[in-house]
């Protein structure tokens, strides 16, 4: 026979192993978006799972893998997540320069872009920038690869006269292969004939 | 001979397979910032991490009681960790002109936020992460997540 008292000790044991072992150990929540984009992200544990769609919606998985989904405010958000998300690396942006007929000088309509990109570069620490280069399709392949290619190297002279390291730039002809607008072969078409950056 | 042509050319085959494996790891991102004690653990090794750092696929970022990252991957994903965090890029394959690929990161513990980048955009549930209890698929999107110990 189990005293009260006995039973009662059992209870709290039992209680206290249970959140003593269930404890929370994953706790998720999903952010607003930078310009109102699709976003979910799915939460799977085990066999549960469950999808958060909704910013400032939360889950909280146990180490038994139980999920409680909840709100949670954007004050409680920033408190537990404050460091990480003041480390966040600025958003990557892209500048797209276009180019005169068969040449590698950027046109005068392409100049702001230009001055922009600089500024863009001047202001990020540890800026990397990938130069992607294009041509139209009037010519041959092989002599729009090697164009496309020395647009792309005229860009990057520019940024290193500007005194960004080379190690953090990346340059790349693509030749007629992707053009923005897509036309027959030997079609001039100044979109096409353009360099693509982005700046991380 | 003749019957022995075929085995000639699967062994080359086999053979070419072997060496057209990627040699060294490749860089797959850019540590952008650092505050306090961050290491960077490769192969074993632990230095010290800071901003301008390559990070290749398999690197470990272990952060101090004061120390924070953030990182820039090159299908435009940031990832940026708090505290006492435990961050592994596990696996992370890109490839730039078709934008597709697949990245799983995981916390052991810590705090982790995150922007997708192309990946998830591309294809959703390219980009995961990975905690000790949970498996979060990612469909282009800005998240955090926190895991306790």
């Amino acid at each position: 026979m189990i005293s009260l008292k006995r039973l009662a000790f059992y209870i709290l044991a039992a209680g206290h192993f249970l959140s003593g072992c269930a404890t929370v150990d994953t706790f998720v929540v999903l952010l607003p978006e930078e310009g109102g984009a699709v976003s979910a992200v799915t939460v799977g544990a085990g066999s549960r799972s469950t999808v958060l769609d909704k910013p400032y919606s939360a889950a909280a998985v146990d180490t038994r893998g139980n999920i409680e989904t909840k709100t949670v405010t954007a004050e409680e958000a920033h408190h537990r997540f404050g460091e990480a998300l003041a480390a966040q690396p600025p958003k990557p942006v892209s500048f797209t320069l276009y180019f005169e007929t068969n040449s590698i000088d950027v046109t005068p309509s392409s100049r702001p872009a230009l001055d922009a990109l600089f500024a863009e570069v001047a202001k990020r620490p540890a800026v990397e920038v990938q130069v992607t280069g294009h041509t139209d399709r009037v010519g041959s392949d092989a002599d729009n690869d090697r164009l496309s290619l020395q647009r792309a190297e005229a860009v990057r002279a520019m940024l290193i006269q500007r005194g960004i390291q080379a190690s953090f730039l990346r340059t790349v002809g693509r030749g007629e292969r992707e053009p923005l607008i897509p036309t027959p072969d030997d079609q001039a078409e100044p979109r096409n004939r353009r360099v693509e950056v982005t700046v991380r | 001979m003749k019957s022995s042509l075929p085995i000639m050319l699967a062994v080359a085959c086999a053979l070419l397979g072997i060496a057209a494996q990627p040699a060294a790891a490749a860089e797959i991102g850019q540590i952008k910032n650092t505050t306090g004690q961050v290491l960077l653990l490769r192969n074993n090794t632990e230095q010290a991490a800071k901003a301008g750092d390559v990070v290749e696929q398999g690197d470990i970022l272990i952060t101090g009681a004061n120390g924070s990252f953030g990182i820039t991957l090159i299908d435009n994903s940031r990832l940026s960790a708090g505290p006492n965090s435990r961050i592994e890029l596990k696996q992370f394959r890109f490839n730039p002109t078709t934008q597709e690929g697949e990245s799983l990161t995981e916390i052991r513990r810590g705090t982790l936020a995150i922007v997708s980048g192309q990946i998830a955009k591309r294809s959703p549930d390219a980009m995961k992460v990975q905690t000790p209890t949970t498996i979060l698929g990612v469909r282009g999107t800005t998240f955090a997540v926190k895991v306790d110990q």
